[in-house]
């Protein structure tokens, strides 16, 4: 079994992208592997609420529903939260120090910046 | 008699997800049916299924854009 | 050793050149490759050099979905895939690049 980790750093407004690297982490655990969700930069705000449908996109919300399910751990970057003055994060997403997203990072056999 | 499963309105990785699960509650042997909307997951499910070591047993096109893939558990 | 990579981004990116680079090195080398497309990423499948890859022994599968959602032609030799294919990449392999 290997340890991946996703990392989304971007923006999630006006692109798929994010909600790409969410159904990614989906299938990356079909071979048992055990998969991490790292957001941090811009990509925080793809782990807090928000209403994308009033600008006509979906939201990620299966993603988030399937990745809980699975029991892929969900972090968000402490600083980069803090950066953003963002108050609250989506269930099953929980803030993480820098130090335990570093080290995630490191114990990976598989990083994948999204 | 098969276990049904409906996957219709699922896209890929949810398809295979979806299966996997369901065949997780199968006992060895047993079959399960699933049916799909989602053309790309007819040719792939059964592909990936049959790397995860289970039997199809036959797809069947049942309209347009629908079929149904008869799975044996491994 | 056995290298996979994912390429998400249009052939316009210097992603796309970067991958060639390396696939054909590797595989000069004896090394096996792997590339997944997905997202953007799809559209590289028309560029001759990916072809040229697979004839060099390279596999590549792709995303089927992403290429339904921008309605790219099949081309032969390269697996109109999954994210099963993906994660059977990633499980495999002993180095991982992503290009995004």
């Amino acid at each position: 079994m290997k340890k991946i980790t996703v990392i989304v750093r971007n923006l999630p407004l006006n692109t798929r992208r994010n909600a790409e690297a969410l159904r990614m982490s989906v299938g990356l655990t079909l071979r048992e592997d055990k998969v991490t969700v790292i957001f941090m930069d811009d990509g925080v705000y793809t782990a807090a609420p928000a209403k994308s449908e009033l600008v006509n996109a979906a939201p990620p919300k299966k993603e988030f529903e399937v990745l809980s399910m699975l029991k892929c751990p969900m972090l968000a970057d402490k600083p980069s939260i803090e950066k953003r003055g963002i108050k609250s994060l989506l269930a099953n997403v929980s803030a993480a120090e820098r130090e335990e997203i570093v080290r995630t990072i490191t114990e990976s056999d598989v990083v994948i910046p999204f | 008699m098969a276990v049904e499963l409906d996957l219709k309105g699922e896209v890929c990785p949810y398809t295979f997800v979806k299966t996997k699960l369901k065949l997780e509650e199968l006992e060895s042997g047993e079959e399960l049916a699933v049916t799909f909307d989602h053309a790309p997951a007819v040719e792939n499910v059964p592909r990936s299924l049959k790397n995860e070591g289970h039997k199809i047993l036959g797809i069947e096109q049942q309209g347009d854009h629908l079929w149904k893939v008869r799975i044996r558990k491994a | 050793m056995k290298l996979g990579i994912l390429l998400t981004t249009s052939p316009e990116n210097e992603n796309t050149s970067t991958v060639i680079s390396i696939s054909r090195a590797a595989r000069e080398q004896g090394h096996e490759v792997s590339i997944f497309l997905m997202y953007d990423g799809v559209y590289n499948v028309h560029k001759k050099e990916f072809v040229e890859l697979v004839d060099k022994g390279v596999n590549i599968a792709v995303c089927a979905l992403n290429v339904e959602q921008r309605k790219v032609n099949r081309v032969d030799g390269i697996l109109f895939g999954s994210q099963y294919d993906h994660a059977c990449i990633a499980n495999d392999v002993d180095r991982f690049i992503s290009f995004g």
